[in-house]
């Protein structure tokens, strides 16, 4: 069973959000909602500053917070490590967006629209079940699950997160930690990566690669 | 229906087209992906940046206009409600056409000799790829003006573009980055504005240890991911570049850093100069003497075998070719190479005279001159596809405010004479052009370079003399009357001063044929209202233009004052192929090139036209359709003739075609002429796949071989042309008693000196009554990705993801200066420049700022266009004075002005 991961060049990303955005078309998230998205902060005082961008998600925790505090077993982490929502179960009571630590779980209690109505795509991709439940980064595993046979997830873009297919910096490479000959392993071994507050025991399956 | 997945090409910035899928699902677009089916052959992989994302919902935004409508009220004005009504699209027409016949029963010309038409296009090229056949309309009209700017020249590269193509056929200059080790960038920011292209080639390069320099007054998106930052004063560059010229030419042993034997056999170096400041010539061939010290005489520059000197003076007999055919004929005249001429002229410009100019410290210039030196690696060669070239992996780029404006060729030549001192030109790993378009042919810069005079290539200026000079302007912004350089070529009006009309028309300049107004005006994808500089002239102007058709997707703040909105077909509903892949502007340099079709995804929304068909429409209505199929024809549309020995595609010019006709048949020939007549596609095919590429040889990239071959050099370091040619200029305006552009005609030096750029702003604070003193910050703009080009405001999802990034939207600002100030993080503030021109936003305090800056970015301040309406953005174009001194010999300006700041 492979754990999948990722692990995100700091070296490399611009800051363009083009992943926000394409992550946002895919999965047609409402407006105001980002499953992903990429800090663009400051550190230091003029004239030592740096300008450093952060691109943000869930971390598919190995030991996600999110999930002892669910009441009704609806967030869940599978075999393959992607922890999600089953929301014909969730019931919206929020303890798992208080008890992330990466602010990666999202409730939408109404419908909103970018117009003030839906468009005709908003219309075509309306999803009341997503309504009073909780949403978040999938890592894109409707993608992973429908794989076509032999397409490797991290090398074939349908099989792959649309963050890392859409990145135009090759920022974001996916795949399996476990299996010592994929990308993202072999960027493990050969750069120097944190993740972030590691301290809290959660044991993220996102790596940023620092130099 | 299911889901299908349909090929386009997006070209909403000019560092495209690249390629993407739309997918539709069902009949409804809902996303978009790379086009990952060209993954290898595309320099990034494929991929599209944010602004595609933003294509469906552009496609389906409900303030679209979606049907022809006609104005009501007669009074045109900001606040007059313009009293929409829509109309068919035969009334539309209809009336298009009747006002366009009138003109051709009047005559195309107006009593002071102007085009009575006028369009204007802006995004800079962009609208070429959407504009269908419309270019074929246009070319069979006749004289049609296009010089009336919607913000270019402030807005662009402006003097990059001019003297870029002029000494190495770069339009716009690109580094090598596969091959490039370091970038020194003067606030140019390809990371925002350099496509997916530049964005994906910097990020491999930073990978593996590419080290990038940025220095600007702010810490773009560029200067967040380099290595260095080094904040710089706004418009001081050239003092920081010339003391890096200094710093190799006297501090370092310059014989030994720099590329010699490139300077004496691919440069003017060697060239002596004579007391009046021109070349010494033989007297009877009047070719250039360069001084053999073998021979211990002067000898032409072309004789074989020499190594010219680069040093020294010696007197020597010959003649000098002043302006107008003025000689002095010499019998030992006093002479020195021009390089030795460039040591003395940068002498005094040390790092310490540019640390009190610039704020950048002496020893960071040395150092980054050192850098530069060393890591050129002179001597080294690389092997390019079988053939040896100079290998050298040094950058200098400059960015937009830099290389526009007053100080634009300061700038230019320094980093272009930087890059010629160590061979780093043209060569792998240097800098290079990648596109011309004051040349031709326009689709491959190699071919475009011909021998012309005195060793250098033959350059397209507008003449001076005084038999062919165009005394009589025949276009509003008299580019080819007032600047030589600009050529004439189709995209020359645009890169004219073509701010010129609109401060024209209110005040009139001495000795000059009347401003008129084009009877009739056609924008599109133009909002000049926002993009221009000093908008608010254009608000005085606009209400006064007779007819004003635009071609509109919502309602905008230029076309408020239009008489007649077209809605056309956008990105996703039309049809058109266009060119991709070889070299194209910024980073687009691909080791493929060809052909892209960008088509409807979804039937087109509401009663909206293609643009073709609309062009169809009016060539029959205008009585042109023979004239426009003929231009067809010829290949205006994408440059591809329908007739060639290979086939014969041509349309009948009697009958009108559809589009889908039309462009089956181009992208028939386009392909046959790619292959030589090998393989052949039509629309159907491009359809179905997208694209059609063929290998394009990366030895193209360079423009070194094809000089080596043609045994030409660069006309670099000494202006001898642009010396005469400024000369005969000055004459010919004095002799029309024109005394109002005598200060741009002092940019034409051989070798240009430090002029205090920044004071120049001050002075025009001082004319409108005020002291420089009490606008003590300067405001800046910077280009963000989500909306650089993009002609994307209206879309609320872009301003969504833009939020994410720092600057938008509101007033960057230093904590110390927002402090002085009373100003806290979100307060509401008010800018306000010289003029009195006024603009708000919140405050966003950021140590990324100088604190002498204030930064906001893109272009904003709409007040008409739906959503864009509602950001609340300021915007520098508001504050901007648009005025004849801020107005270089290029005719441009740069984009910044004085202003002070409080709390609302
Ligand atoms: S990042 Fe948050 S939502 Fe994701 S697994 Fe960890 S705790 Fe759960
Ligand atoms: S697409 Fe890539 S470069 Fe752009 S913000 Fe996302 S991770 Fe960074
Ligand atoms: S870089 Fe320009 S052409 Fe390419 S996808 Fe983005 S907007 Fe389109």
């Amino acid at each position: 069973m492979a754990r999948w991961g990722m692990v995100i060049d700091l070296r490399r990303c611009v800051g363009c959000q083009t992943c926000t955005v394409a992550c946002k078309l895919e999965h047609n998230l409402p407006p105001q909602t980002f499953w992903r998205y990429v800090i663009d902060a400051e550190l230091g005082a003029y004239p030592e500053v740096e300008r450093r961008f952060l691109p943000m998600q869930c971390m598919h925790c190995g030991e996600p917070p999110c999930v002892p505090v669910c009441p009704t077993g609806a967030s869940q982490k599978r075999p393959d490590g992607i922890v999600w929502v089953d929301d014909t179960v969730c019931v919206g009571c929020g303890y798992c967006v208080v008890a992330c630590p990466y602010r990666a779980r999202h409730l939408v209690l109404e419908e909103r629209w970018y117009f003030g109505q839906p468009t005709p795509p908003e219309q075509a991709r309306r999803q009341p079940a997503r309504l009073g439940v909780c949403t978040k980064c999938t890592f894109c595993m409707q993608r992973l699950d429908a794989a076509p046979p032999g397409a490797v997830p991290g090398r074939d873009p349908a099989a792959t997160p649309v963050c890392a297919t859409s990145c135009i910096a090759n920022a974001i490479h996916f795949g399996d930690l476990d299996d010592p000959q994929s990308s993202v392993s072999q960027l493990l071994r050969t750069h120097k990566t944190v993740r972030l507050l590691e301290a809290l025991g959660t044991d993220p399956a996102v790596y940023y690669i620092v130099g | 229906m299911g889901v299908q997945k349909v090929p386009v090409y997006c070209y909403q910035c000019v560092a495209g087209p690249d390629l993407l899928n739309v997918v539709v699902e069902d009949g409804v677009a809902t996303t978009v992906e790379p086009n990952f089916a060209f993954a290898a052959e595309h320099p990034a992989g494929g991929r599209i940046c944010v602004k595609a994302y933003g294509l469906v919902q552009k496609l389906y935004n409900p303030h679209r206009l979606t049907t022809p409508m006609r104005r009501t009220n007669p009074k045109k004005g900001k606040d007059e409600d313009p009293g929409w009504v829509p109309i068919s699209w035969d009334e539309a027409l209809d009336m298009l056409a009747a006002k366009l016949n009138a003109i051709r029963a009047a005559g195309l010309l107006d009593e002071h000799g102007y085009p009575r038409l006028a369009v204007t296009f802006g995004s800079a090229g962009i609208p070429v790829a959407y504009m269908g056949t419309l270019p074929a309309f246009l070319a069979a009209w006749g004289p049609v003006d296009q010089d009336i700017g919607s913000g270019q020249g402030v807005k662009c590269y402006h003097s990059e573009h001019l003297y870029g193509e002029y000494w190495h056929r770069a339009f716009t200059v690109a580094p090598d980055t596969p091959r490039c080790r370091l970038v020194i960038s003067f606030g140019h920011n390809g990371d925002a504005s350099g496509g997916v292209a530049g964005v994906w080639r910097h990020a491999e390069a930073r990978a593996r240890g590419l080290r990038w320099v940025q220095v600007e007054p702010h810490q773009s998106v560029t200067a967040a991911t380099a290595s260095e930052w080094v904040p710089i004063r706004p418009k001081t560059d050239a003092a920081v570049l010339f003391a890096m010229l200094h710093v190799v030419l006297h501090e370092l042993p310059w014989q030994e850093v720099c590329d010699v034997p490139f300077l004496r056999h691919f440069t003017n170096a060697p060239y002596l100069v004579g007391p009046h400041g021109y070349y010494l010539r033989h007297g009877s061939s009047r070719r250039p003497l360069v001084w053999d010290p073998r021979q211990g005489q002067a000898v032409p520059f072309d004789t074989p075998g020499i190594e010219p000197a680069l040093e020294g003076e010696f007197r020597v007999r010959g003649v000098e070719e002043g302006p107008d055919g003025h000689c002095w004929a010499h019998h030992a005249a006093r002479c020195r190479p021009a390089l030795a001429l460039l040591r003395e002229h940068v002498r005094d410009y040390t790092p310490e005279w540019a640390a009190e100019i610039a704020d950048v410290p002496a020893a960071t210039i040395r150092r980054l001159a050192t850098e530069y030196v060393e890591t050129a690696a002179v001597g080294e060669t690389i092997d390019i596809e079988g053939t040896r070239l100079p290998y050298r992996p040094v950058a200098i780029l400059l960015g937009k405010t830099v290389c526009n404006g007053w100080g634009g060729y300061e700038c230019c030549w320094a980093r272009t004479v930087l890059a010629a001192l160590v061979g780093a030109l043209e060569v792998p790993g240097s800098i290079l052009g990648t596109t011309v378009r004051l040349n031709r042919p326009a689709v491959n810069r190699l071919e475009s370079v011909r021998p012309g005079s005195d060793g250098f290539m033959a350059q397209p200026l507008n003449p001076t003399d005084r038999e062919r000079w165009q005394a009589r302007p025949r276009s509003r912004n008299a580019y080819q009357t007032l600047v030589p350089l600009v050529a004439n070529s189709p995209w020359s009006p645009a890169l004219g001063p073509a701010h010129l009309p609109w401060l024209f028309l209110e005040e009139p300049p001495e000795a000059w044929p009347p401003p008129t107004l084009p009877e009739v005006w056609i924008i599109y994808r133009t909002n000049p209202v926002i993009s221009n500089w000093e908008s608010d002239r254009l608000l005085r102007q606009l209400p006064r233009f007779p007819f004003i058709a635009a071609f509109a997707y919502t309602v905008d703040e230029t076309n408020w004052f239009a008489d007649l909105l077209l809605p056309e077909s956008t990105d996703l509903e039309s049809l058109q192929l266009y060119r991709i892949g070889g070299t194209k502007y910024i980073e687009q340099y691909w080791r493929y090139t060809g052909f892209a079709l960008r088509q409807p995804v979804v039937p087109p929304r509401g009663d909206t036209r293609d643009l073709t068909d609309i062009a169809t429409e009016l060539a029959v209505r205008t009585g042109l359709l023979a004239a426009y199929n003929a231009a067809i024809n010829r290949g205006a549309p994408l440059g591809v003739p329908l007739q060639s020995p290979l086939y014969d595609l041509r349309l009948d010019l009697e009958r009108p075609y559809r589009a889908e006709e039309i462009w089956d048949r181009i992208c028939r020939a386009a392909t046959l002429s790619l292959t030589q007549g090998r393989e052949e596609k039509d629309l159907a095919w491009f359809k179905a796949h997208g694209a059609f590429l063929v290998p394009f040889p990366e030895r193209q990239w360079y423009l070194h071989p094809v000089m080596a071959a043609s045994g030409l050099r660069y006309e670099l370091p000494y202006q001898e042309r642009l010396r005469r040619v400024g000369k005969e200029l000055r004459a010919r305006l004095h002799e029309r008693g024109i005394r109002w552009w005598d200060a741009q005609l002092a940019e034409y030096q051989a070798l240009p000196h430090w002029k205090d750029f920044p004071d120049l702003w001050a002075q025009v604070a001082r004319r409108y009554g005020k002291d420089p003193n009490d606008y003590p910050l300067w405001l800046l703009t910077s280009r963000s990705m989500q909306y650089a080009w993009g002609s994307n405001v209206s879309l609320p999802l872009m301003a969504e993801v833009a939020r994410h990034v720092q600057g938008h939207f509101g007033v960057m600002l230093h904590p110390q200066t927002a402090a002085a100030a009373g100003i806290r993080e979100g307060d509401e503030v008010v800018l306000e420049a010289p003029h009195g021109a006024q603009a708000r936003g919140k405050a966003l305090l950021r140590q990324g700022v100088r604190p002498d800056v204030v930064v906001v970015l893109q272009q904003f301040g709409h007040w008409a266009t739906p959503f864009a309406k509602e950001l609340d953005m300021p915007t520098l174009n508001q504050l901007a004075i648009m005025d004849l001194t801020l107005t270089d010999a290029t005719g441009s300006s740069a984009d910044l002005v004085r202003v002070r700041v409080r709390r609302a």
